[in-house]
């Protein structure tokens, strides 16, 4: 993996941290995953840069009721229609997404864990893309796909009751999922992708690199290896999530 | 956490900056400004504003704060997505500091609210 991330033209001192952090997510992006296999989780990361120029997600983003608007997604792949629109929506109209509309996934052939799955691949290729975009970079080609099946592990201690999906609990973990909060810290967002846990572990990864990680949340000061302080970067944070619209 | 991070250094901040405003992202804040506007020009997919800002903090405060600048933007443009695509609610809505946050900023008036204040 090491072909990809290497930032060897890139103007801007990129943190080796960041570019170690982004080239094992490629790693893990090509394996099979709980609920798709190596090639659709590919191909799903893929559907998530198709997502961000599609004629529809536009059109549906002016109107007060996107069911409003119909018609097809632009789209480059094989992937089932009700994933490629969890896609799109996902990218481009996320604050309108709503219990009622997750809770017909399964029965339009999504299974709720097949869509936390795919929500976890999108979100971190979409953050990877976004840091590129955000400095003036090429995106990264996405990694050559791992043959292979699907885990279809599903954690046995997840239940409903948080979200529009079911979570692991806050406290109680055990089994595999024993240490899987960081520092026993168990908050909504980070119980959020838990009913596939690898994706919990991935954005953790991720962010811990790009942001900060849970012991780095800690110090609200500064972080050495950091040039920003924390009031900086919790600017930025809550400009981009007002901009975004999310109450959370 | 903007709040929680300028009580913990004694730094006065002005929180309508998160709103937008210019005047109000420097209150306190070293490249408060250009940090508040590269957040917003990444976040709305401005690439016109989002190369002047670019320019303007890499001339500012040097690559090594652009480039960590833009790791938290792009960190967030996830976090908005988990949180909106699972419907999670606020983990805790009583304490002062939120309660007090959440009125400044009239965040009650975002369509994901409902994900909390409906539960």
């Amino acid at each position: 993996m090491d072909r990809y991330f290497s930032y060897e033209n890139c103007p801007y001192p990129i943190r080796a941290d960041i570019q170690k952090e982004h080239r094992e997510y490629w790693q893990r992006l090509a394996q099979p995953g709980s609920w798709w296999s190596g090639p659709e989780r590919v191909s799903i990361a893929n559907e998530s840069r198709v997502a961000v120029k599609c004629t529809l997600c536009k059109s549906r983003k002016s109107v007060l009721s996107p069911e409003s608007v119909e018609g097809s997604h632009d789209s480059a792949s094989q992937l089932p229609e009700v994933a490629v629109d969890a896609i799109h929506r996902i990218i481009t109209d996320q604050t309108r997404i709503s219990q009622s509309w997750v809770a017909k996934l399964p029965k339009n052939g999504l299974s709720t864990e097949a869509y936390v799955e795919l929500a976890g691949i999108i979100v971190c290729v979409f953050s990877i893309d976004e840091f590129h975009r955000s400095l003036g970079l090429e995106l990264e080609p996405l990694p050559v796909p791992v043959e292979g099946s699907p885990s279809q592990y599903r954690p046995a201690q997840a239940e409903l009751g948080t979200g529009f999906v079911a979570m692991l609990p806050k406290e109680g973990l055990t089994g595999p999922e024993r240490d899987l909060w960081p520092n026993g810290r168990s908050a909504n967002v980070i119980r959020a992708l838990s009913l596939v846990p690898p994706a919990v572990k991935d954005w953790l990864a991720l962010s811990s690199a790009q942001y900060l990680s849970m012991e780095g949340m800690e110090n609200l000061v500064k972080q050495d290896d950091r040039s920003i302080n924390r009031m900086q970067m919790e600017l930025i944070a809550a400009r981009v999530s007002a901009i975004n619209e999310c109450f959370y | 956490m903007l709040r929680a991070s300028s009580l913990t250094t004694e730094t006065e901040v002005d929180l309508q900056g998160i709103n937008g405003k210019q005047g109000a992202a420097s209150v306190g804040i070293e490249y408060g400004k250009n940090l508040m506007l590269l957040a917003e020009a990444i976040a709305s997919r401005n690439n016109e504003l989002l190369v002047q800002v670019r320019d303007k903090l890499l001339n500012e405060a040097g690559a090594k704060v652009l480039v960590d600048a833009v790791g938290v933007a792009a960190n967030f443009q996830r976090m908005v997505r988990i949180a909106d695509s699972m419907g999670i609610p606020v983990d805790d809505m009583e304490t002062d500091l939120g309660i007090a946050v959440r009125s400044e900023l009239n965040l009650s008036r975002f369509a994901s609210a409902a994900n909390t204040l409906q539960k």
